[in-house]
């Protein structure tokens, strides 16, 4: 009888304990569902699943310079501008790339902005299999988020388990961590090139 | 015999337990339901508040009666507009503020009001993290409408879950009121 | 606590039991496969309704019924037109389409024209500054609501840029929502 109830307890603490093991160790469900990322460096083509990307160019700026409805508009910002020139194909079918992220050193998530409107050179691009286009993404950064960074790339903003392109950005830093060219003004309608 | 007794005892007192647990939580938590509900303190004007997910800092509040930072007016509307500082504290870029202001005492339309970066006009843009912006949030009112010379603004924050019940995913929830900020209100004639 | 329970009872009555534990453990096998292929059902049937897998060829200048209405590939050409990336082509596809069913909103829901390769690679519609369709080609969207009627033969095209590998082999394609996952795959022209 006592040995039984000893016994009785052993096994309701061993439950407990592996139970809470189990709960505390579960990943998170952020992570379960999270994209599969392909890393890469600059100036190489990251084959992700359905696209491919090459990220070619990151130029800093003070303000945007665009043309909207006919009207030149110059959109300052808090931070930085940064405008990442891209080089995009599709792996075997006609797709398109929609969703660029800026993540910071730390893991700050920015993602490309939204006050430009539409553009025929900003997301969503449509790609196609052999052929590579220019795109851009364009985000709006502290200074501070720069050194470090990393661009994400993905096919659409909420694709869980599609495979997301993880580019590690190399910034050209000045000594007091800011990037070492930052233009004052940047014209997103001058050819590509010259800017 | 006693054995019988004994057992049944033991089977009252188990199932008995949960009813007598449940019993003495609700009556704890009537008894502190009772006790007068806090108020909402008054919030500082002259320091960022911290609000769930937004540093806020409400810098004017006034009445336009003309189009305002991009935003359309009706004829013969008028808008009340207020002017803060939302910072976004999480680590992604969010637009979850239209909820944080909603003014008191006004009849305002149900549903957000419009809501433009005061530096282009864009209206509804996602923040991004850590980076300060002046937003103005407007509320169309009729044109007649009776404005104090002072108006509250309730201020609405939540709380951040690692996991929530459901998914176990982490977000946002809970909406709770913070407290309020009073500001003067301005008229200020047709401009802006 | 189990043991509590088995004690004292006879000895058959523990032989059944053990037969039904062994006999549930088999039914296990059986069951859950099944309830996963139950609750899989639906989703792996709108997966298949929303894809193009499975080629159904016809031979040029035969027409295929498809969507309730018969396909002909008119013509296919391509070239150097427009304005276009280096080392591609500009190409326009039409099909010649009899209209059967003229319940166009219902069984062309989804409708796509493609062009195919034979590497498997696929390339969708896509705008070319300075390349426009032929006069009376449209596209497949605006096919669907032009009210074609029953016995009309209607022209649908569109544009595609083709890389320069992939010019000789591409062959056009059309899927159709109420088809799918079956679609139509056509020779291309005799030289």
């Amino acid at each position: 009888m006592r040995t039984r109830a000893i016994g009785n307890l052993l096994i309701l603490v061993a439950t407990v304990a592996l139970s809470y093991g189990m709960q505390v160790s579960k990943p998170h469900y952020a992570d379960l569902t999270a994209p599969i990322p392909v890393g890469g460096a600059m100036h190489d083509m990251v084959r992700a699943r359905s696209f491919g990307v090459r990220l070619d160019k990151v130029v800093f700026a003070r303000a945007l310079k665009t043309s909207q409805f006919g009207r030149t508009k110059l959109l300052t910002t808090s931070g930085l501008w940064a405008v990442v020139t891209t080089s995009l194909t599709a792996t075997s079918a006609s797709a398109t790339v929609a969703d660029g992220t800026w993540q910071g050193p730390a893991g700050l998530r920015y993602r490309q902005t939204e006050r430009l409107g539409y553009r025929q050179d900003m997301p969503p691009h449509a790609v196609d299999p052999g052929l590579e286009r220019r795109g851009l993404f364009v985000f709006e950064v502290p200074a501070d988020q720069i050194g470090g960074a990393t661009l994400l790339v993905a096919a659409r903003q909420f694709a869980p388990l599609d495979a997301q392109a993880r580019i590690s950005l190399d910034a050209s830093l000045g000594d007091d961590g800011q990037p070492a060219e930052v233009l004052p003004q940047y014209d997103l309608d001058a050819p590509p090139g010259k800017t | 015999m006693f054995e019988t007794a004994r057992s049944r005892v033991q089977t009252w007192i188990t199932a008995g337990a949960g009813s007598i647990a449940a019993l003495f939580v609700a009556g704890l938590m009537g008894a502190f339901g009772a006790l007068p509900a806090h108020a909402p303190p008054q919030l500082p004007l002259d320091v960022a508040v911290d609000a769930g997910r937004w540093r806020i800092k409400p810098i004017r509040a006034y009445v336009s009666h003309a189009d305002v930072h991009g935003v359309p007016l009706k004829p013969g509307q008028k808008a009340l507009v207020l002017e803060a500082d939302l910072t976004n504290r999480t680590a992604q870029s969010d637009k979850a503020y239209f909820n944080v202001f909603r003014p008191e005492g006004l009849a305002v339309p149900e549903g957000p009001p419009m809501i433009a970066l005061t530096r282009d006009s864009t209206l509804t843009p996602e923040l991004h993290p850590g980076m300060t912006e002046r937003m103005a949030y407007v509320w169309p009112l009729a044109g007649d409408a009776k404005i104090p010379a002072a108006i509250g603004f309730v201020v609405t924050a939540e709380i951040f879950k690692p996991r929530d019940n459901l998914y176990g995913a982490p977000g946002w929830f809970n909406p709770y009121r913070l407290g309020t900020v009073t500001l003067p209100v301005a008229d200020v004639g047709t401009g802006s | 606590m189990t043991a509590i329970s088995t004690d004292g009872k006879p000895a058959a009555d523990r032989q059944a039991e053990k037969k039904w534990r062994r006999r549930s453990l088999a039914a296990l096998a059986i069951l859950l496969p099944l309830t996963l292929a139950e609750t899989s059902y639906d989703s792996v049937r709108e997966w298949l309704h929303g894809e193009d897998l499975v080629a159904r060829d016809v031979d040029f200048g035969r027409s295929a019924p498809f969507g309730g209405s018969d396909w002909r590939l008119a013509d296919l050409r391509g070239g150097k037109a427009g304005r276009l990336p280096d080392r591609a082509f500009a190409v326009i596809a039409t099909f010649s389409v009899t209209i059967g069913d003229p319940d166009l909103q219902r069984l062309w829901l989804g409708c796509k024209l493609m062009l195919t390769d034979a590497t498997g690679r696929r390339w969708l519609p896509d705008f070319i500054s300075g390349v426009s369709l032929p006069d009376g080609v449209m596209n497949c969207t605006s096919a669907i609501f032009s009210g074609a009627k029953k016995g009309d033969v209607i022209t649908i095209g569109d544009t595609f840029i083709v890389p320069e590998d992939a010019i000789k082999t591409i062959r056009p394609a059309v899927g159709l929502g109420s088809e799918r996952p079956w679609y139509l795959r056509f020779q291309r022209p005799p030289k």
